[in-house]
């Protein structure tokens, strides 16, 4: 399963990368952000986030996205997005490839997750569905077998994310629901909810902030807060 | 007209589900999923703390030092409760067994707790032995603002219990509450300064007893949810860390063995009486820790 599991990955991976191959650059605009936050939970207590993320669109067919998190609760995170997407009529179709490493050093554990899901895009509402399987090793791992591995192969992913204006207008609000973002793949019974908004300062500048509320035991039917993030930052388009 | 009549209809579903949902005869709290309805795990920590202050904990003496430990989980108890029942008639019979442990989920929903009660002082007493249950909070006991029936019957969520045999070993059980998918941060500084001062004793072995599985590894999984991830692998560092040497869980209703560096992570399966195939664990506390798993599909 396990060998299946990373076979799986690889052809994803080099699927990906035939594409990007055959794609020229667009006039898209590439983008890279910086955002720090704070976040409190249960477990960790307070601690502080900083993200750089950095988005490349290869043309209006394929976009990528790669993005680092560093914490101070010791949780560091390395990610990227390949994502091939389609104009329709109405909206756009996307696929997406998301690899994240964390490492989860406070506590000595590897967490990677290969997220593969379907999404469409229109101006007031994205959409996203797709399945993902993870990877989680003890730390320091010493033992080139599978042994020390513990694979949790089959899972779901999605996002369902409402925006209060189209997607080019100056401004907007957008309200989310998923179990994943770009530091995070969390398991399917564990949604996480997100307030945010973006204001373009002018056609370069564009600041974010967004807040993030997660809840412990939802589907244990007796839900309660867990934790919260608040994260704040600029981007620059060129 | 058409669109009016799918649009009263939806309605109607929705309010019937709802209806169905928080009724009296009602098994899933939809209002818990998203507003708890029993005190949360902080506040239900410190008021199990009250009891634990004033009585302490357990030390119970084994009869011999491969002794057995029986554990269920997810009995689910409603108007039935037959594997229930012949449970603790099994853990009673039996001579080397000083206590038994039930991992949560102990009845199905909300008023079920008498009939729980009930059949289990209705099973006979043994007079040859002194046994005891210990029991784990599960997800089903307290939401619909069930957690004072179970602080009635149980007093406490968290605590521990030490099993001392006859030539002085001494085996350590951490009791834990994850009722509700976490087990805060005042829970989790309690297991941190226990397994502290366990690292200090002699412990021969150290289990942590709980409801909640770690981990999702199959398809068994999907109707459960787990920690949160931050919570995951800060409870396998602790335990690891401090040498627990196994983890026994229920909630996955679904049998499943993890093995985490030296622990081994135990998903028992569940014994509610419409299963299929329902199983208790039975464990013999030796020098090493051997398990296997009974089957209850004939006791119906």
């Amino acid at each position: 399963m396990k060998k299946l599991f990373l076979i799986l990955t690889l052809v994803s991976l080099l699927t990906s990368s035939m594409v990007m191959a055959q794609v020229q650059p667009g006039d898209t605009q590439y983008a890279v952000s910086l955002h720090a936050g704070y976040g409190h939970n249960l477990t960790y207590g307070s601690y502080a986030n900083f993200d750089i993320d950095a988005y490349l669109p290869i043309n209006k067919h394929f976009d990528m996205q790669a993005n680092v998190r560093t914490s101070t609760a010791n949780v560091h995170t390395m990610g990227v997005q390949l994502r091939p997407k389609f104009a329709l009529p109405v909206g756009e179709l996307y696929v997406e490839d998301r690899l994240m490493l964390r490492f989860v050093s406070r506590d000595s554990f590897r967490d990677f997750v290969h997220a593969l899901s379907v999404g469409y895009m229109m101006q007031y509402v994205n959409v996203q569905v797709g399945i993902s399987n993870r990877i989680i090793t003890p730390l320091p791992y010493t033992n080139h077998s599978e042994d020390g591995m513990i694979l949790e192969p089959f899972d779901a992913v999605y996002r369902v994310e409402a925006f209060v204006r189209p997607q080019s207008a100056v401004w907007n609000i957008s309200l989310c629901v998923s179990n994943m973002d770009n530091y995070q793949v969390e398991r399917m019974w564990q949604p996480m909810f997100y307030l945010g908004g973006w204001y373009d300062i002018n056609e370069h500048w564009r600041v974010r902030i967004s807040g993030k509320m997660k809840l412990a035991g939802m589907f244990h039917l007796n839900a309660h807060y867990y934790g919260a993030e608040l994260r704040a930052g600029a981007e620059y388009r060129f | 007209m058409k669109k009016n009549i799918v649009y009263i209809g939806s309605l109607l579903l929705v309010l019937g589900s709802i209806f169905t949902a928080c009724g009296p005869e009602a098994r899933l709290d939809m209002v818990g999923m998203f507003a708890g309805t029993s005190p949360k795990i902080d506040e239900r920590f410190e008021e199990s703390k009250v009891y634990n202050d004033q009585h302490g904990f357990t030390t119970l003496q084994a009869p011999v030092d491969d002794y057995r430990v029986y554990v269920c989980t997810d009995t689910h108890v409603t108007k039935t409760q037959t594997r229930w029942t012949y449970f603790i008639d099994t853990y009673r019979q039996d001579p080397l067994c000083p206590v038994a442990v039930h991992l949560g989920d102990i009845i199905d929903a909300q008023n079920y707790f008498d009939e729980m009660y009930s059949a289990y002082q209705a099973v006979p007493l043994n007079p040859a032995k002194k046994d005891t249950l210990m029991a784990v909070a599960g997800n089903h006991d307290i939401y619909f603002k069930q957690w004072p029936e179970y602080i009635k019957y149980f007093k406490t969520c968290y605590y521990y219990f030490v099993v001392e045999t006859p030539s002085g070993k001494k085996d350590l059980f951490v009791v834990y509450d994850s009722a509700d998918g976490t087990v805060g941060s005042k829970q989790l500084q309690w297991l941190r300064e226990t397994l502290e001062w366990a690292d200090k004793q002699d412990f021969r072995h150290i289990v942590a007893c709980t409801h909640t599985h770690f981990f999702k590894r199959d398809g068994s999984q999907g109707h459960t949810s787990n920690y949160t991830q931050e919570e995951t692998y800060a409870l396998l560092n602790l335990f690891e860390k401090h040498g627990v040497d196994m983890v026994w869980s229920g909630h996955d209703h679904s049998r499943e063995i993890t093995q985490v560096k030296d622990m081994t992570c135990i998903v028992v399966d569940s014994m509610k009486d419409e299963d299929k195939k329902p199983f208790y664990m039975l464990v013999t506390m030796g020098e090493k820790i051997d398990y296997e798993f009974i089957s209850v599909a004939d006791v119906r």
